[in-house]
This record gives structure tokens, sequence and C-alpha cells, in this order.
């Protein structure tokens, strides 16, 4: 009893403090629009948050100098608010509902991956604030009918059934395909998409292996792929898995006619660090810095985002960072549309969004993943990505290893 | 045939989770101390290399003498400035502390290096072998066979030299070997250093066959617990054949039951021998 009373005497006299102080605040304290961004910035997927947070930064500081987001009369500026979760799914989810009831953060941006989006998108949910997702692509996140979640990545059917078709129509005599599948949310999901549309193409899958997550030999699975002949393999994983995966198949003598790999070769580290093994490697991305489109959005254009980009990091975007920084932009044009930062309203607009951006045109399913775009299918030729599909921003032909 | 292959690769592999292990097992057996750092002490040996041969064009393997040099400086000083305040504390308190040392001076190469994986691509890799139809990755063999000797190396060292028989009277007792005039703590200190040592030439062999990365420590850290309990604590045949025994198990287990049981097959094992054979398959009271 005592410790209560105490405690309501000290909130008290705080939120006493803090009305008297309240009105010496400079007006832009407060009209600051707050988004919450838990991120992996240490451990297995800091690669992958520190992507994450590079494409918000870049929103953030173009919003800001751009003059702010205007809504109901007023001009807000952004601020990000970030909490590394250490790579650390269950810490992801904490850190969401910290960030909505302690740093009352007015709309969320969604960690990485499937798994932990999905995980997180049940905080979003519970208190209504909208959530957008940079980086899962598998319809898994999507299915439980949530309000206030969006995806920017289109589902995992989309990055599979392309190639698919690409590799057939340019080669009939490619039969057998062996898979091997990171055992992990996503990657899962991706190369099983990807075994349903090879099938759909008449293929035949001669094998489809797991891997356990932080396997460091994938010397058995290679040689248990070798002994089926395949013509060819398709890989799913992140960078570090796929680096070992391709320098075990060439150790072991596995050497297929094509080779897919997903989520690695879209990051230019990968090329650099794999080297000539990298060569006639094909890969899918959701978004390409050749891709051109003008946009309403905060950027004004692909050339244009190019250009920030490059001014601010050097080199280009990949579908992570760009898809990152246009889940703010989406957040801006879902406050403007709706002339309000009310979370709900903001939800409504984000929902009704029918728009071009400089990462192509936004408009989300009900289920909340955007069914709006065509990833583009590459190849690294000579260490540089060549888009092969679609045919608007083609570079190259597809080619064979022989 | 198949079979050849898996046993190849389960020997490759084995050679190289016995020198991931042996400098763990070690310092865990004469001092007693649960090095935490040791997986981190291994990426750093592969960065030198990494750095050496970028820079320098250093061949990695040449680099094990300066990733091993570095490291035991690192290691002595780390163990004769911290750790040996604390060595006759409880076990748990050791580990608690190269647990924080850890994380310390993982996050400092997160810092200094990023995350972002890097790795060596030899301008001229010995290529694959193949004999029959078994394929032996030329490079992946060369860094097994190196790694083995240096194991041997530090074998014949702790078997034939006055320091080494030092650290082997601390191992089997400390008290006594304090009043035949070994000075324990130099002895320490100096064991802790080999233990670095081994850590950074097991990175410079393990830099030309896995990515680098400071987050791949956990990762080493975690085969060197496994080969450890499976082998014996502080026994150098313990490593080795803990490691080839891992090794083996883990192909084998992967090729029948699927790579993404391998991991569970060997816990299972390592439960099993820690039922049966607490010891480990050669661990013994005393020292060879």
């Amino acid at each position: 009893m005592f410790t209560s009373y105490l405690s309501r005497r000290v909130a008290a006299g705080i939120a006493a403090a803090g009305v008297a102080v309240l009105p010496l605040l400079p007006a832009a304290a407060q009209d600051a629009i707050k988004v919450g961004a838990p991120l992996p910035l240490t451990g297995p997927l800091s690669p992958e948050g520190l992507k994450q947070k590079r494409g918000y930064d870049l929103w953030v500081e173009t919003a800001n100098t751009k003059g702010g987001i205007k809504a109901g009369g007023k001009t807000y500026t952004v601020e990000i608010v970030y909490t590394d979760y250490a790579s650390n799914t269950p810490r992801a989810v904490q850190s969401a509902e910290r960030m909505i009831t302690d740093d009352k953060v007015n709309f969320l941006f969604a960690p990485f991956g499937s798994g932990a989006t999905k995980a997180a998108s049940a905080v979003s949910e519970k208190y209504g604030i909208p959530m957008i997702a940079p980086t899962a692509s598998s319809a898994e996140v999507y299915d439980q009918s949530y309000k206030f979640l969006f995806g920017t990545l289109t589902p995992n059917e989309t990055v599979s059934e392309p190639i698919a078709k690409l590799v057939t129509e340019n080669k009939p005599n490619i039969k057998r395909v062996a898979i091997l599948a990171r055992n992990d949310l996503f990657p899962l999901a991706v190369a099983q998409a990807f075994e349903k549309a090879v099938k759909a193409q008449n293929l035949e899958v001669v094998t489809f292996e797991r891997y356990a997550i932080g396997t460091m030999d994938h010397a058995a699975a290679i040689t248990q792929m070798r002994a089926a002949r395949p013509d060819w393999v398709y890989a799913s994983g992140y960078i570090n898995d796929l680096i070992l995966i391709r320098r075990q198949m060439n150790d072991l003598g596995l050497k297929p006619q094509i080779l897919t790999m997903i989520a690695g070769p879209a990051y230019p580290e990968f090329a650099k660090t794999v080297g000539p093994l990298a060569e006639n490697i094909t890969s899918m991305s959701w978004w390409h810095p050749a891709v051109r489109y003008k946009g309403k959005d905060v950027f004004g254009s692909t050339e244009a985002f190019n250009a920030a980009w490059e001014k601010k990091y050097g080199g280009e975007a990949d579908y992570v960072d760009a898809s990152s920084a246009v889940d703010g932009a989406i957040i801006q044009l879902g406050i403007e549309a709706a002339n309000s930062i009310d979370p709900a309203k903001v939800r409504d607009a984000i929902a009704a969004l029918d728009v071009e951006t400089f990462y192509g045109k936004i408009k989300f399913a009900a289920s909340g993943q955007i069914n709006s775009l065509q990833p583009p299918v590459f190849q690294l030729q000579g260490g540089q990505p060549v888009v092969l599909w679609p045919p608007a921003i083609k570079q190259g032909e597809l080619r064979f290893s022989p | 045939m198949i079979y050849l292959q898996i046993a190849a690769n389960g020997l490759v592999l084995g050679g190289l989770y016995a020198c991931i292990a042996v400098g763990f097992s070690l310092v865990w057996g004469v001092l007693n101390v649960i090095n935490i750092l040791h997986g981190t002490f291994i990426v750093l040996g592969s960065y030198i290399a990494y750095f050496a041969y970028v820079h320098a064009g250093i061949h990695p393997f040449a680099s094990i003498v300066i990733a091993g040099g570095v490291l035991y400086a690192l290691g002595h000083a780390i163990h004769a400035g911290i750790i040996n305040r604390v060595i006759a504390a409880p076990v748990l308190i050791t580990l608690t502390l190269t647990f924080g040392l850890d994380l310390i001076l993982n996050n400092a190469m997160l810092v200094a290096f990023t995350a972002d994986y890097r790795s060596i691509n030899l301008a001229r890799p010995l290529g694959t072998l193949e004999i029959g139809p078994v394929f032996l990755p030329g490079d992946r063999v060369a860094a097994m066979a190196l790694a083995l000797l240096l194991t041997i190396l530090l074998w014949r060292l702790l078997r034939d030299s006055r320091i080494g028989r030092a650290i082997v009277a601390v191992r089997m007792d400390r008290e006594a070997a304090a009043l035949m005039g070994v000075d324990v703590k130099r002895i320490n200190a100096i064991t802790f250093g080999i233990g670095a040592l081994m850590a950074g030439a097991a990175g410079a062999l393990l830099s030309i066959i896995f990515p680098i990365s400071p987050l791949n420590s956990a990762t080493f850290l975690g085969k060197a617990f496994v080969v450890c309990v499976l082998g014996g604590l502080g026994s150098v045949p313990g490593a080795i054949i803990g490691g080839i025994v891992l090794g083996i198990v883990e192909s084998f287990g992967s090729y029948w039951f699927g790579p993404e049981h391998a991991v569970t097959i060997s816990f299972a094992i390592l439960l099993v021998l820690l039922f049966a054979r607490p010891r480990g398959l050669v661990g013994r009271r005393g020292y060879e």
C-alpha cells in the first residue's frame, strides 16, 4: 500500500512538473513523428539490420530536409527510435512493445525477416499501430487477417515463377533440379515456392535438402546432390550460408549448368566476397537500381533515389536498402493522405494507397502484402548484376555454365 | 561408393574441428578456465590472415606464425593482467569473466571490421584432387594436415619440453607443482597464451575455408565445446579423436537423416557419452 501510495505521489509530482515545463518546450519538439525501428544491429543478422537502418536514415534525412511532413495544418519532423534486438526474435517483440508503451511511437518499422516480422506483428495489432515490413516476403506472415501490418516485398511465388519460365524457355534440355534450403521461415518458404514453380514447368526435383541454421559444413548435402546429377541447383539462405555453399560446391565438383541462389547475390558484397565463383549465379531481387519509376513519394524517382543514396553512402542500394527507404516514404504518403497522424486513420490511408514511387507501384492486397511489383531476375556476369527479366528493364541474356 | 566420399568429408571436417578445439581443451584442462573468448580468438586469427593476404600477399598458411604470435601475446597479457586475479575462484567466476571479455573483444571487432562477411580468394588455389569417385578439396586437406601437424607439435611440446612438463604438472596438481618450484602464475599465463596461439593459428587456417566475420565466433566456440567433451578435457589426442569423431558423425548423420539433423545427432551423441563415459573417449585423470 505504502509503495503504491508513494509511487502515485511521485507520478503526480512528475506529471505536475511536466505540465509546468510543457509550455516552455520549443514547438518543434512537440511536432515530431516518432517511428520505432527494432533492428538486429548486432548478432548474425546485423548485416541485414544495418541495411534497414541505412534505408530509414536516408528517408528521415530526405523527409526532414524537404520540410517535414504536413498533416492537419501542422508540420512534423520525423524521428526514428532505434533499438538493437541482437538478432534475438523474442527481444524484437519486447522492444516493439516497449517502443509503443514507453517511447510512444506513432508508427513502427518491422524487424528483419519474415519470422521476426510475424512475431512482432501481434504487438502492433494489439496496440493498433501501423507497422510496415521491408523484409518479410513469406505469405505466412500475412495470413492472420491483421489490419495494421503492411509489407513491401511481394510473395515468394513472384521471385520463383519468372526464373522457372525464363530458364525453361531458354534451354529446354534442363530437366533435373536439386534444391538446398536453410531450415528457416523465409529460406524454406521461398525454396518451396521455387519447387512448385519448376514442377509447373515439368522439371523434375531430384533432391530437396534442408540444412540447420548455423551449419558450418555442407559437404554431405552437396555430395548427395552431386550423386543426383542435377542440371540446375537452387540454394536458399543468407549471405554467409550461400558463400560457404558456393565454395563447397566447387570443392566437391558439383557443377550444374545453372546455379540460382537467394538471398545474397543481390547484395554487392556477395560478388566481391565470392570472387570468380560468383560468375553466372542467377538470383532474384524485389527491387534493382536499374528500374526506372517516377513517383509521388518524397524521393520523386528511382534516379533521384539512386543519386541520394550514392551521395550519402556511396555505391548502389540493394532491395533491402530500397524497401526500407520506401517504407518510410509510405508512412509519409499515408499521413499526407489521411491529413492526420492518428494511427487508425493513417492505417486506412495506407491500405487504400495506389501510388507510384521510386520503388515501383505501391498497392497492398487485403492481407497487407504488396501485390503491385514485378521483382527482377538477374545474373552475376563479370562480377556485376545484369537484369534478365522483366523485358522492360532487361540488360542482357541468360548465360549457362558449361 | 558415396560412403567413401562421405567418410572423406567427415575426416577433413574432423581435422578442422580438432584444430578449433585443442587450445580450448588445453586451457580448460590445465587452468580449469572455460575460455569463452576462444571463438573470438579464432576469428581474430582469421582477420590477421585476411589482412596479411589482402595487403601484403602473405599466404594464410604462412600467416599462422603471425596470427599465432599476436594471439599468444594477447592471450598472455589477458591472463597475466586480468584472469590471473581470479584464477583461484570457482569456475563460474572465470567463465563469467571470459564471457564479459568476449563481449568486449567481439563487439570491438564488430566496430573495427563490421559484421560483413569477408573471404580470402586465393590467387592459386590447390583445386580439387579426384581419387576415383572421391573428391578432395585441396586447400581444405592442406589446412587439415597443417592443423594436425600443429596439434601434434603441441603434444610434443607438452611431453618433451620443460615448459610442457611444468604445464602438465600444474594440470595434475597445482599445489604439488608449486612446491616443486614451478612458478604457477607464469605457467598459467603461458598456457593461456598457448591456447590463444592455437586459436589464432586455427583462425589463419580456417580463413581460406569459412567466410570471416565476428559473428562466427559462437559457432566455433560451440564446436570446441562438443569436441572437448567428446574427446576428454585437456588431452591433445582427445581433441584430435573428438574432432574426427564429431566430423564423421555429422557427415554420416547429414547423409542418413538430412543435414538439418546433423547438429541434433552430434549433441545426442554428446549426451549419451556424458552418461556412459563422462571423462570423454580418451580422457583420464592426470595427464599423459
